[in-house]
């Protein structure tokens, strides 16, 4: 018989490494050759988009477009540290690394501005769009394309360093600040079992997700699939198939992920509510997207069948199996 | 050792292949042809995925010497002089790219796809693509993607 | 605040050459004059070993096969150096590495892992962290299988279970999964022009592997340089050393470049893996569903390796009472080695298990109570200004409230009995 049933999930999340270890992301910034800038981190593209969130942030900072922007981030040689890519710690602490990095290079822009246009202060000089200029006077300009040619590539450069803020939590009671930020979701799904053949079949899933400030929307949108796609992954068939030590599934004909006809589209929502101790707001959301769908699959199938299941993952066999011991439970009684 | 002969992207290959190559092995070590992708090693992540003559195949169940007097077409053969494919622009412009492991097979799985079916609704496109793995997207954007690049 | 470029839908930077096939990736690497290595890993859980590798030696076209004895520090861990790069003694689980077979090609290095003679002098393994707790259990490494306790304690939890209406109990328990990125491990070692030994790899911190492999080679830093190319995906599975230091020693010692590229079984067999956890939980609430007491202890398993395990338990422990505001909280999180996998990072560290418990319990007791699932979250949910279990002040950025209303409006929720 197939049943239908709704379940909901709620989580949150403590992002960075957490509990008063130092947490440290370093980025610098060069003025490069033809007035591109080049940024410079030591910090992990894993597919997750952290080359382009950064960048946007960088661009934002200097007021320059994407375009304008030479990204460096894959050689220990050339990059200061930025930390892991874990955590989901790159938008918020290795976002705020580029972005003071950013910041102290527009400082000394402004000082060698000064000193090119003849000024007797840096007051008053902005910098926007690759050039350095009087706001009040923008007749006195100098553009970053003209600074690269006198100073030469690589000459003017600045650093940054962002340190998150957590506090050691007490060892007997815990109490102690250990992340920060934290960010909240929730899942709801809609789903039908069949109790014949043990399978769950999605049908809907709605998933908000808080970002802080979302960065890049379709780069956010693309973590919310794919964790929900991993959690449904984790729920319902992922299995190593362990025996005293040794795992037997160790090959994808044996270990199985979902494929494109195990998903279904998920309505994304993201909610925004900019924390002002992130870059523009944003708050990093790799690792949530998957946390909040687990739990409201196995709401949902309670509230299909009335049978809970407290141990993963929910194979055909285990929902099975569950059914029919809850059968004999309520005959008992 | 065998000598075959093939056409990859176009281009006629001779060559001698030892008995036990797969053709894998020979599109990314004798041909330099890296953006076939090694996943699993036995057909289910779809990682190495190319059309042999008009088919999908994974590379790593073919044999070198089955690939002879056949038509491959890999990634590498898909965009044009300075022209990407309708399916190569459309997996960027809808964001269906994260790792980039799975994407090589994943546009070749879809190209052939459209090549029979030029119309397919969502569901055959999920069917389509069903042989190729990826962990990260959770196939939405690449389903996307697909949709887009349909009539174009 | 006008923002330009944050918040638009850049197209990423990376695609294009993701899209045409010429994103590079460690094992599309490929080098004048280069060796391939494989690693000889171990076949039972728990043993002490003697390695013979003198046969495999003699193999035409083997160069070199590296043990323990040529690794200056043979040492390795995120947290704790608790890996050996090559088991000297003793393998605490199925896969530890024993050694590295460089060759000319790869045909010989199968053949020479074939001829290495391992002699196991098997020892009882622990396989279920409930009994590695024990005493008398076997012991994975040093005189206790606990790697770490951690604890809250926050009001009473006796007044608030004695104050509740409805009391929840449960265990639930979580299994070992696999991050199953689609790329296994690869990497090729080299010197580079200015002599450092350079590895090209796909890893979550490079500078972290550089540090590792300086420390595990004796070398300063700065000899070492550690460059990553394409990221075949990661979700944590590529935050411990796996295949770096390997390389690194070869090229160091043979002066050539050498390539590894692991199969999609020994990828699953090298890394860590997500903690099962067995979570026993007691929850109490008052009649209008506001909880009092939250009880939990979470018991998880960290294989033969620490990895991360004092900071995923820790996570485990931080979010074990949910998005909720409890007076009266105990938590005992519990990090244990097992003759199993190792465990480690895995996308939500410890937080991904939790939720399996608490929001199961918080179904429950709203079932218990004759409450909604809605309604008992939105009573209990942090909101700008909650304070944790831990005691800290949520401050900002709180909108869980909102996330919850904008599902709940999408699905029509709180109508269940009138949409069947």
């Amino acid at each position: 018989m197939k049943k239908r049933g709704r379940g909901i999930g709620l989580a949150f999340y403590g992002t960075g490494y957490g509990n008063g270890f130092p947490d440290v992301s370093r980025a610098r910034i060069r003025l490069l050759d033809d007035g591109k800038v080049g940024i410079y981190v030591g910090s992990t593209e894993v597919g997750q988009g952290a080359k382009t969130v950064l960048m946007q942030i960088g661009a934002e900072a200097l007021k320059l477009d994407v375009e304008e922007i030479v990204f460096i981030t894959e050689d220990t040689s050339l990059t200061p540290d930025a930390g892991t890519a874990a955590a989901s710690r790159q938008t918020y602490n290795t976002g705020n690394a580029v972005k003071i990095a950013c910041e102290n290079f527009i400082e000394r822009l402004k000082e060698i501005a000064k000193e090119e246009l003849n000024l007797n202060s840096s007051y008053g000089l902005k910098v926007e769009a690759g050039n350095i200029f009087l706001d009040f006077f923008p007749q006195k300009k100098i553009s970053f394309k003209e600074l690269s040619k006198s100073y030469g590539s690589g000459n003017i450069e600045a650093d940054g360093e962002f340190v998150a803020q957590t506090i050691m939590m007490d060892p007997e009671t815990g109490q102690g600040a250990p992340y920060w930020p934290y960010t909240f979701n929730a899942c709801g799904i809609e789903l039908v079992v069949d109790t014949l053949t043990g399978l769950v079949e999605i049908e809907r899933a709605v998933f908000a997700q808080d970002v802080g400030r979302a960065v890049n929307p379709h780069l956010v949108e693309g973590q919310m699939d794919g964790g929900f796609a991993m959690a449904l992954g984790y729920i319902l068939f992922e299995d190593l198939n362990l025996k005293d030590g040794k795992i037997y599934n160790n090959k994808f004909s044996k270990y199985l992920i979902p494929t494109a006809m195990d998903t279904i589209k998920v309505e994304n929502i993201i909610v925004e509510d900019p924390e002002s101790t992130a870059p523009y707001g944003a708050k990093g959301i790799g690792e949530p997207v998957m946390i909040p769908v687990g739990p409201a699959i196995l709401n949902a199938i309670y509230d299909a069948i009335g049978v809970r299941i407290t141990e993963l993952p929910v194979t055909p066999e285990r929902l099975i199996k569950a059914i029919q011991e809850d059968n004999e439970r309520k005959e008992e009684i | 050792m065998v000598k075959i002969d093939l056409l990859v992207n176009g281009k006629k290959h001779s060559l001698e292949v030892e008995e036990d190559m797969r053709l894998i092995d020979l599109l990314r070590e004798k041909l330099g042809l890296t953006g076939v992708k090694e996943g699993c090693s036995e057909g289910e992540c779809g990682a190495c995925t190319v059309i042999m003559d008009g088919e999908v195949v994974n590379s790593c169940l073919v044999m070198a010497f089955q690939a002879h007097e056949s038509n491959i077409i890999t990634i590498e053969g898909l965009d044009g002089e300075g022209s990407l494919h309708p399916l190569q622009q459309a997996f960027i412009d809808a964001g269906a790219v994260q790792c980039g492991y799975c994407t090589p097979g994943m546009i070749l799985s879809a190209k052939a796809l459209l090549d029979k079916n030029p119309n397919p609704t969502e569901e055959e496109i999920r069917e389509g693509i069903s042989g190729n793995l990826c962990r990260c997207t959770g196939y939405n954007k690449i389903v996307e993607a697909i949709n887009r690049a349909k009539g174009v | 605040m006008r923002l330009d470029v944050v918040g638009k839908n850049i197209l990423r930077v990376d695609a294009l050459s993701k899209v045409t096939g010429k994103a590079l990736y460690p094992e599309d690497i490929y080098m004048e004059n280069m060796l391939y290595g494989k690693t000889l890993r171990s076949k039972v859980p728990h043993a002490y070993i003697r390695v013979d590798t003198s046969k495999a030696e003699r193999i035409d076209g083997v160069i070199k096969i590296f043990t323990h004895k040529d690794v200056p520090k043979n040492e390795y861990g995120v947290v704790l150096k608790d890996h050996e790069v090559f088991c000297s003694q003793k393998v605490r689980r199925i896969g530890d590495p024993i050694a590295f077979v460089v060759a000319k090609d790869l045909k010989t290095c199968h053949l020479a892992l074939e001829n290495i003679r391992v002699e196991y002098e098997e020892i009882e393994g622990v396989f279920d962290p409930i009994e590695a707790m024990k005493d008398d259990a076997p012991k994975v490494h040093g005189d206790s299988n606990i790697i770490y306790h951690f604890k809250i304690r926050k009001g009473d939890i006796k007044e608030g279970f004695k104050n509740s209406h409805v009391i929840v109990e449960n265990t639930y328990k979580t299994h070992m999964v696999d991050h199953a990125f689609l790329q296994p491990e690869s990497g090729v070692s080299f010197i580079d022009e200015e002599g450092r030994i350079t590895v090209i790899v796909a890893t979550q911190y490079p500078h972290y592997d550089r540090e590792e492999i300086a420390s595990a080679l004796n070398m300063p830093e700065e000899s070492v340089r550690v460059i990553n190319a394409n990221v075949g995906g990661a979700f944590g599975g590529r935050e411990d050393i796996s295949l770096q230091i390997h390389l690194a020693l070869a090229t160091k010692e043979l002066n050539r470049p050498v390539k590894t590229v692991y199969s999609r079984e020994e990828s699953f067999i090298a890394h860590a893996k997500r903690h099962p956890m067995i979570m026993k939980y007691k929850t109490g609430a008052d009649r209008d569903g506001k909880l009092l007491a939250l009880e939990a202890e979470i018991i998880g398993d960290s294989g033969a390796y620490a990895s991360w395990a004092m900071n995923v338990l820790r996570k485990s422990g931080v979010h074990a009472s949910g998005p909720y505001e409890i007076p009266n909280v105990k938590v005992d999180s519990i990090a244990v080695y097992t003759n199993n996998p190792f465990t480690g990072a895995m996308r939500g560290f410890g937080a991904t298990q939790v939720p399996i418990a608490y929001e199961q319990q918080m179904d429950i007791l709203a079932e218990k109570l004759g409450l909604d699932p809605i309604s008992i979250r939105l009573k209990n949910m942090f909101r700008k200004g909650s304070v944790t279990a831990t005691g800290q002040v949520l401050t900002e950025s709180v909108p869980l409230q909102e996330c919850l209303e904008r599902v709940v409006e999408r699905m029509d929720f709180p109508r269940r009995e009138e949409a069947y």
